[in-house]
């Protein structure tokens, strides 16, 4: 079946401009369509799309000759279910917005709105390593926009700082990018191209693929954030308002794990070796910090902003752990991550109206009392967050230290914490934002329809996803592999290579029987 | 090398050789008068010594810029008058383009009331 | 004596067509400058800048019609290859915008109708001459026919003195810029023997003068003398303060033309006559790249005054086009072109707005006053906004592509550390490109930022009476550092949230003569001029830069034609 992607990738951005002319009245409902028709357009995909079979649907075009760019949109395994999760989330985002009109300028917002999830969407769908810069770095536009527009608080600072601490990186990977792209043709003496699949296999000098690195790993940990790069995070959480918080935190960070996977292992995999520890370290760090701070906030926005950074950390060490299992773990806790993170950013809204206007845990407390279904719904998916079995997470926190105990037992043993860590800071958002002593001027009440039609979705998403993610996983096993493969080529060892596919599949069979009957 | 600058040479000798004997010979011979004017060192135009305040007329300058102008552009016809024969329609045509620039800018400044006295 | 009579004297032999767009120039500046003694005034405000237009469109117009020629004019003197070509349609472009810029401005009023569009047309002259010289004597006589109009057109303002001094300045180190140029094609034709530029190469190819001190202090005098005209930093510090004080539509010609102009004869004299010696001088300029890159985008994030903000970035943008030149391949050549396009079309949008909301205003060309913009006149606030973006080298613009054409460039002959500070360069400018946007879109900031960083004895921002900062003040409850009384705050800002979305996408503005008078009790000077050509401007140049920035391809044809008339890159 041929299902062209640029139609799915458009149609955002163009309803977006569609809602910017039409009467204010609609903009929301132009803005939903926007949302929905990808979203039924991806559940197409996703029934349709052959596990066994490369990247699909392709669109390949040449599009600037000059500069070897090429129009190139696929799906694989890769980014199916991230696709799935973007969808997704601005549907939700989208619907939230319907419900709650934004409290000024909706039309601008929806075009905004609108150009971001192009943006993300191509960035996921490119094929072309200069086509991926470029939507790249579009997120970062509408994101600034619709953070210094309509953000809280010292909205304008943070939108700022966010946007150059972001564009640093991702300025310094168009200049990877590039240096990719030209040295790669002139050590292969072919015209320029941009192409991932032409930059694959190159005989590039591991001198300089570390250079190249740098330039792409720094883009990709800023975005995330991980550890030492995390200075925009809080301000720009706290500014963010919140249905561009729910897909940036939850779909937009995603885009540098993709991008990790994507590029930088298939087209650097000798940099890729050499710093394996180096970002297995920043891993760990990032996932004790991201809890230790998490543990120690009181805003409801940065506890969860910390467990993110925590919870990235635990991707890194996927990623870097090399390994078949470590990749696909990898993105499998990125759909997840993003799956539990929105509705519980859309329950802190809740919480923080019906405990006057304070997003304080301290302010908080109680909530529970009058409102049942939505301290149900809160609990699944702060369950699901600390990977309790039976969840996703679970089977993505799994593969992901499977990975990691293969590659560097010390790195997993620490990481090991980090599990533990992560029910102490979730349990205790629960705890304080729903039972403990009530807070001052809390005030209980059960979440209504429109609310639900929102979160209920959202919740039974991270349901139905935990009691069956084999179809998520066969899907995105091949390519995982493929991810990896450069790597593994270069550590050499053949009858490694040989071994390593058998353990996969049965440390993933385990998993999945193991969960599915629990 | 120095044979064909030679000729320069002997003129930028001959030159202050004689700017110099005059001047000397001035000083040795001539019968010396002390007279105010005489002390300037123009004995025409305005007083050399112009004070805080003084107010000349700027039109004087203006018509002045103006002369020298188009009394330089009028060297520019010297060389093809030499070679007039030699160029010649090509010579008529470029020399016509040329007084016809020179005329745009004198009706312009005519125009523009450059050349009143004010 | 009597050899020279003997001689028989050749005739020169003329290519009046590929001498057309020159011709056409200097008839037109001709007409114009009568057409400005008539009487009647309708005929000096409307037939002058219609008949210089009208020259400027001829004169470009018949540059494209001898795309692909390569011309060569007056024994040599020029050539009319696809870089001057192209260069030529660009500065008619940028003059044809530079009229409408100044159909409704006060300095043609000041100076003169017809001495104005004149002297434009002059310089435009100038700039054709100087992008297609083949010999040092050529590219002398551009550079000056270039530059003088140029002093004159800063001063035309007459009634401010900014304008004057800006003149007189631009004059001053102009000069020294010439003569320092001047001194260095002396050298250069003491050390190489030849003043056209192929015998130079020829002469620089041999390889006997490489390293001789002669040709050296020649090469550098003369970058010397064309970095002053290029505003590459350290020959800048002009830069700013005759941007300020100029009447804005001459500093946005000065910003793109000369700064193109300048340009093209740099790629023209290192990339083709002295190319031979890429050793000697490339790392000179590459430092004088990075230098350039600093100071520009270090000295723009201080600045309050929008025009003087873009001098700084224009200086930036300096040194990322060097990088073009110094790599002295093909590609960067067409790297140097795209951008160099690119760079006029941002430019362009960017000033256009300036002017507009100048006129408007009445806060000049200060940062406030383009506080809101967004809400109150999306047809400028888009402008500017796509034109930051654009400079800052987001993507989707031409801005982007650019960048990564001169990095592409850059990394391919082993310049690699370039591409990354051209990167470096961008980074910093987003700090004051951002800000410009956020002042446009996100009016809190400038009003609590620019209060609090106001020098005292700066333009007097009506604290407390603009109705954004009592927006703020309300919002950010008493954040505001030095906000004063804001008695009307809560009205102000109700009337705003309702405007917000009044006229979004649209281009209407509707209730624009009431919100207008609403402004005018609260203090601020605001006045609705009708200048449909000055957002015609800014809505197009825009535009072009997002339709390029998607579709490049034409640019990169462009581009690869104009390399092409790099022969000696073969």
């Amino acid at each position: 079946m041929n299902i062209p992607l640029s139609i799915m990738l458009f149609w955002p951005a163009v309803l977006g401009l569609l809602a910017a002319v039409l009467p204010r009245g609609l903009a929301r409902f132009v803005e939903l369509a926007g949302a929905f028709v990808p979203l039924a357009y991806v559940v197409v995909l996703v029934l349709d799309f052959d596990p066994a079979g490369g990247p699909q649907y392709v669109t390949d075009v040449p599009w600037i000759p000059e500069l070897g760019v090429r129009y190139s949109l696929a799906i694989d395994g890769l980014n199916l279910w991230l696709v799935v999760l973007t969808t997704v989330l601005f549907a939700a985002s989208a619907l939230w917005i319907a419900f709650r009109p934004v409290h000024h300028s909706p039309r601008l917002f929806a075009f905004h709105f609108g150009i971001a999830e192009t943006a993300v969407l191509g960035a996921l769908f490119a094929q072309d390593l200069a086509l991926f810069v470029l939507f790249f770095d579009l997120m970062l536009v509408p994101i600034y926009f619709l953070v210094g527009q309509w953000g809280e608080g010292d909205r304008v600072a943070a939108t700022v700082k966010l946007v150059i601490y972001t564009l640093v990186g991702s300025l310094l990977m168009l200049a990877a990018a590039v240096a990719t792209g030209v040295l790669v043709a002139q050590a292969n003496d072919q015209p320029l191209s941009f192409a991932i699949n032409d930059l694959i296999g190159n005989t590039l000098s591991p001198t300089t693929q570390n250079w190249l690195f740098l330039g792409f790993a720094l883009a990709f940990l800023v975005k995330m954030p991980a550890f030492p790069f995390q200075g925009w995070m809080p301000d720009g959480y706290r500014a963010m308002p919140l249905p561009v918080l729910v897909f940036f935190s939850g779909v937009v960070s995603k885009v540098a794990v993709y991008g990790f996977l994507r590029i930088v292992l298939p087209i650097l995999p000798d940099a890729a070796l050499d710093f394996q520890m180096p970002l297995m370290i920043l891993g760990v760090i990032s996932i004790l910090y991201g809890s230790a701070m998490a543990f120690t906030q009181t805003n409801t926005r940065l506890i969860l902003g910390y467990s993110s950074m925590a919870q990235l950390g635990f991707i890194i060490i996927g990623i870097f752990s090399l390994t078949a299992e470590g990749a696909q773990g990898a993105i499998l806790q990125a759909v997840n991550h993003g799956l539990v993170v929105a509705p519980v950013f859309f329950i802190i809204v809740l919480l923080a109206e019906r405990a006057g206007g304070s997003e304080d845990i301290r302010d908080m407390g109680g909530l529970a009392l009058r409102a049942p279904v939505l301290a149900g719904l809160f609990l699944i998916a702060a369950m699901a967050t600390l990977a309790i079995p039976g969840s996703a997470n679970f089977v993505g926190e799994f593969l992901i230290l499977l990975g990691a105990f293969k590659s560097e037992l010390v790195i997993a043993a620490l990481a090991f914490v980090g599990v533990a860590m992560a029910s102490v800071y979730m349990l205790r958002m629960f705890i304080r934002t729903m039972h403990n002593r009530t807070g001052p001027a809390v005030e209980s009440r059960e979440l209504g329809v429109r609310d639900a039609m929102v979160i209920v979705p959202l919740v039974l998403a991270i349901l139905a996803f935990g009691l069956y993610p084999q179809r998520a996983l066969e899907q995105s096993e091949n390519s995982a592999r493929a991810s990896i493969r450069a790597v593994q080529e270069r550590t050499g060892a053949g009858t490694q290579a040989a071994a390593k596919p058998s353990l996969t599949r049965e440390g993933r069979t385990a998993t999945a029987s193991g969960e599915t009957h629990p | 090398m120095i044979r064909s600058y030679l000729p320069a040479l002997v003129f930028v000798v001959l030159g202050s050789g004689v700017g110099i004997a005059f001047a000397v010979l001035n000083g040795l011979l001539g019968r010396k008068r002390a007279v105010a004017a005489k002390s300037d060192p123009y004995e025409c135009g305005l007083p050399s010594d112009v004070q805080n305040g003084f107010r000349f007329g700027i039109s004087f300058y203006l018509i002045a810029m103006l002369f020298i102008l188009f009394d330089i552009e009028v060297l520019f016809l010297y060389p093809v008058a030499i070679q007039l024969e030699a160029f010649g329609v090509f010579a008529l045509v470029e020399t016509i383009i040329f007084v016809v620039l020179l005329m745009v800018a004198f009706v312009y400044v005519w125009r523009r009331g450059a050349l009143e006295w004010k | 004596m009597n050899a020279i009579l003997a001689a028989t004297v050749k005739t020169p032999d003329i290519d009046w067509g590929a001498l057309g767009p020159l011709i056409a120039l200097t008839v037109g500046a001709c007409v114009v400058l009568m057409t400005g003694l008539l009487r009647s005034p309708a005929a000096r405000t409307n037939l002058v800048p219609a008949l210089a237009t009208l020259t400027l469109i001829v004169a470009g117009a018949l540059a494209i019609g001898q795309w692909d020629s390569n011309a060569d004019v007056l024994e040599e003197a020029l050539r009319m290859d696809n870089l001057a070509l192209a260069m030529t349609v660009l500065f008619c472009f940028a003059g044809v915008l530079t009229v409408a810029l100044s159909l409704r401005d006060l300095a043609p009023r000041d100076a003169g109708h017809g001495e104005y569009y004149a002297l434009l047309l002059v310089a435009v002259m100038g700039m054709v001459v100087l992008a297609s010289a083949q010999n040092l004597v050529t590219v002398f006589l551009g550079f000056e026919v270039l530059s003088i109009p140029l002093y004159v057109l800063c001063a035309t303002h007459l009634s401010s003195e900014g304008s004057l001094e800006s003149g007189l300045k631009y004059l001053i180190i102009g000069s020294v810029g010439s003569a320092c140029l001047l001194y260095g094609l002396a050298l250069l034709y003491g050390a190489t023997g030849a003043t056209d530029f192929d015998a130079i190469a020829q002469a620089v190819g041999g390889g006997e003068i490489r390293g001789d001190v002669l040709f050296l202090s020649a090469l550098a005098l003369i970058l010397t003398g064309l970095a002053f005209k290029a505003s590459v930093a350290p020959f800048h510090q002009w830069t700013p303060d005759v941007y300020e004080g100029a009447p804005t539509p001459v500093t946005a010609f000065m910003a793109v033309a000369t700064k193109a102009a300048a340009l093209a004869i740099i790629v023209r004299l290192f990339d083709v006559a002295v190319v031979g010696a890429v050793d000697d001088w490339a790392p000179a300029m590459a430092a004088l790249a990075v230098i350039t890159m600093l100071v520009g985008n270090v000295g723009a994030i201080g600045q309050s005054s929008v025009k003087r903000m873009l001098a700084y970035s224009s200086v930036a943008q300096a040194g990322y086009m060097l990088v073009g030149v110094i790599v002295s391949t093909r590609l960067g050549v067409q790297a140097l072109t795209f951008y160099l396009v690119a760079y006029v079309l941002m430019n362009m949008a960017a000033f256009a707005v300036i002017v507009a909301r100048e006129r408007e205003t009445g806060l000049g060309d200060d940062i406030s006053a383009l506080r809101g913009l967004g809400a109150e006149r999306p047809t400028l606030a888009w402008p500017i906004t796509i034109a930051m973006l654009a400079l800052a080298g987001f993507p989707a613009t031409m801005g982007f592509w650019g960048k990564i054409y001169l990095i592409d460039a850059a990394v391919d002959n082993g310049w690699a550390w370039l591409g990354v500070a051209i990167v470096l360069g961008s980074s910093l400018s987003l700090v004051y490109y951002l800000r410009v946007v956020a002042a446009v879109w996100m009016p809190s900031l400038e009003s609590s930022v620019a209060v609090a960083a106001r020098p005292a004895g700066a333009r007097p921002i009506m604290a407390g009476a603009s109705p954004e900062a009592d927006d703020v003040a309300d919002t950010r409850a008493g954040a505001v550092p030095a906000g004063g009384d804001t008695p009307t705050a809560s009205t102000a800002r109700g009337t705003h949230e309702e405007r917000t979305d009044a006229d979004i996408g649209d281009g209407r503005d509707p209730s624009g003569r009431d919100r207008a008078a609403d402004r005018d009790h609260v203090g601020r000077d605001h006045r609705h001029v009708h200048q449909p050509e000055v957002v015609l401007v800014a809505v197009a140049c825009a535009a072009a830069v997002l339709l390029l920035g998607v579709f490049p391809d034409p640019l990169f044809d462009v581009a690869r034609d104009v390399g092409e008339a790099f022969g000696n890159f073969d």
